[in-house]
């Protein structure tokens, strides 16, 4: 509307400076501005450049520097650290840490969020302002230490299933997010299945989950993004038993290898073993990510 | 009557596995590091009650105050960098744009992958003899002599550098929906009444964004004044403690064993320093609250 209304404005009427297509002043901002944009988006994909290159240089070259690009490309480097640098063990720790916290995260968090969404119950409001809480006081390195201890008192620190636990009980964002999903759905569906004779559990795990799938993808693709890419709590589980190590602990250890100066191809090589599943991920569900992301902040 | 009862059991049932996580490793950790700072305790044989001790040690303790001091510099590069190229980015992007998604796709990527991985790529890139960032800097003849990037001098330097890489992205992404939420209608009638882009930007968008970069800012805040996990694979607090941060500082207390530091295991000094970098950590957004609290008006 408004642009038919401007465009009929008789030919004479001044138009702003800023507007008039092919002035010079356009052309030197235009040109600042994209010269801009491209210098952010090379630096922003330079380390990942430099990653790749350098998992496919060999040790020597690598260890001289003073090349950009491989002289002639090592794919065996890849092999060398899959079974060499023992990344297959790392990958499937890393896997199944992530799938398990991923899981857990979403089943504690939808069933707490179905209850909280769809009844009353005396302590509500305190369970979630507790939530809400848990989820600006994540104190981090402080409260590292009790945990720690707590899991080696019910003996699960020798297994990843105390790391898989301390990231579970870290819920309430999840929480929040699909208690947001729930309100989406009808109260009319549970009590429909309900008079039909479903009983509360049925209904929920037969008859709401299943709605709620874009939301628990959506939940769950973020969950799975903090397990695979958490470093400190697996860092410090596995300490005695280097067999558990994850992806992040494995890389960040081989700066200490015997021979670790040589193997700096082997680190680059690790390293796109470990971005790459969260990459294509991301390029995948791109739109998801960011669209979540960005309305994160109105919360 | 028994109705009732059963809903109070099916409410039990739902909340109990977040409940019982968020007492067990939320509540409990917390309550732990708030008796401890009270007592002398390594981990292990008997902790002795000595009152306020730890926390006159804590004043006098030197190494603590330098990590405070470095956690400034280090929050405060970071914020001044990040902040005014994530929201210059988010403006240029809102407008319409050819490539403007790539383009987002391009800046956000770095916040998918893992901090400790990527840094040790950084590690290995700002490497002073063989890193790519030298051998770039030398072709481009920028610099004569490699630059240490790791050593003294710059280190501090070197991990703001890396943690701006990974935060931009993410700021970019919460102020871009902030300024999406701006009616289009304002910015229109502004131009028909001759207001070029940099008034447009001073007297609309930045009023207009202002509740939402208060919330931004104070999260970007908390985040930079908490990280530590990309310190500790590049430098590790070094070199000769020059990027120690407090939350580093207090890791090494609680697990000297991880990190090789020759400091023993000391849990209830820890659990002081942990509740003092707690309270810097609160006193610093409250204070940012006070001051910003203007901010939350839309003009």
């Amino acid at each position: 509307m408004n642009e038919s209304v401007i465009s009929k404005q008789p030919a004479g009427r001044p138009q702003t400076a800023g507007r008039t297509p092919g002035s010079a002043g356009r052309i030197v901002t235009r040109t600042v501005m994209w010269l801009f944009l491209l210098a952010t988006a090379v630096l922003t994909l330079f380390p990942l450049l430099m990653t790749l290159t350098g998992s496919l240089k060999t040790g020597a070259e690598m260890m001289t520097g003073g090349t950009l690009f491989p002289a002639k490309l090592q794919f065996n480097n890849y092999a060398e650290a899959w079974k060499q640098a023992n990344f297959a063990r790392y990958t499937w720790n890393s896997a199944f840490m992530s799938v398990m916290v991923t899981i857990g995260t979403l089943l504690v968090a939808s069933m707490a969020a179905y209850v909280v969404d769809r009844r009353d119950f005396p302590g509500k409001r305190i369970y979630v302002t507790v939530q809400a809480s848990m989820m600006f006081i994540s104190v981090g390195a402080i409260v590292l230490r009790p945990q720690f201890d707590l899991m080696v008192a019910l003996h699960l620190n020798t297994t990843l299933w105390g790391v898989i636990l301390i990231l579970v009980s870290a819920h309430s964002s999840t929480f929040f997010m699909l208690q947001g999903f729930f309100k989406a759905i009808p109260r009319e569906l549970d009590e429909a299945a309900m008079v039909d004779g479903s009983g509360f559990i049925r209904t929920f795990f037969r008859i709401i989950l299943p709605l709620l799938t874009p939301g628990l993808g959506v939940a769950g693709l973020f969950a799975f993004r903090h397990a695979w890419n958490e470093y400190i709590l697996p860092l410090v589980f596995t300490m005695t038993n280097p067999k558990l190590q994850t992806l992040t602990v494995g890389l960040a250890n081989l700066r200490y290898g015997s021979s670790a100066a040589m193997q700096i191809h082997l680190m680059m090589a690790g390293a796109c073993l470990s971005i790459l599943p969260m990459l294509l991920a991301y390029i995948l569900a791109n739109k998801t990510f960011i669209q979540v992301t960005a309305g994160s902040v109105k919360g | 009557m028994i109705y009732k009862w059963k809903r109070l059991g099916e409410n039990s049932l739902f909340l109990a596995p977040s409940i019982i996580l968020t007492l067990a490793l939320g509540i409990y950790p917390l309550i732990w590091m708030l008796r401890y700072m009270f007592y002398d305790y390594a981990g292990y044989g008997e902790a002795l009650f000595v009152g306020l001790d730890n926390f006159s040690r804590l004043l006098r303790d030197s190494l603590f105050w330098e990590s405070v001091g470095n956690t400034f510099i280090y929050a405060g590069g970071k914020l001044l960098l990040t902040l005014p190229l994530s929201l210059l980015l988010a403006v240029i992007l809102n407008g319409r744009l050819r490539g403007s998604n790539l383009l987002r796709g391009i800046y956000f990527m770095p916040t998918v992958i893992s901090t400790a991985v990527i840094s040790v790529v950084f590690y290995n890139i700002f490497n002073s003899y063989n890193g790519m960032v030298n051998t770039v800097l030398m072709k481009l003849h920028l610099v004569s002599q490699p630059v240490d990037w790791l050593g003294p001098k710059h280190a501090m330097l070197t991990v703001i550098i890396v943690a701006v890489w990974g935060a931009v992205g993410n700021y970019m992404l919460l102020f871009l929906a902030g300024l999406q939420s701006i009616p289009q209608d304002l910015y229109e009638s502004a131009s028909i009444d001759g207001a070029n882009a940099g008034r447009r930007f001073w007297n609309i968008t930045l009023p207009m964004l202002a509740p939402v970069a208060q919330m931004v800012i104070m999260l970007a805040i908390i985040a930079s004044l908490k990280g530590y996990e990309s310190i500790m694979v590049i430098t590790e607090g070094g070199p000769i403690g020059k990027t120690e941060v407090m939350y580093l500082y207090l890791y090494k207390l609680l697990f000297p064993v991880s990190t090789g530091s020759p400091v023993t295991q000391q849990l209830g000094y820890g659990s002081a320093v942990g509740f003092a970098t707690a309270v810097i950590v609160g006193a610093v957004t409250g204070l940012y609250f006070f001051f910003s609290r203007k901010m939350n008006k839309v003009y």
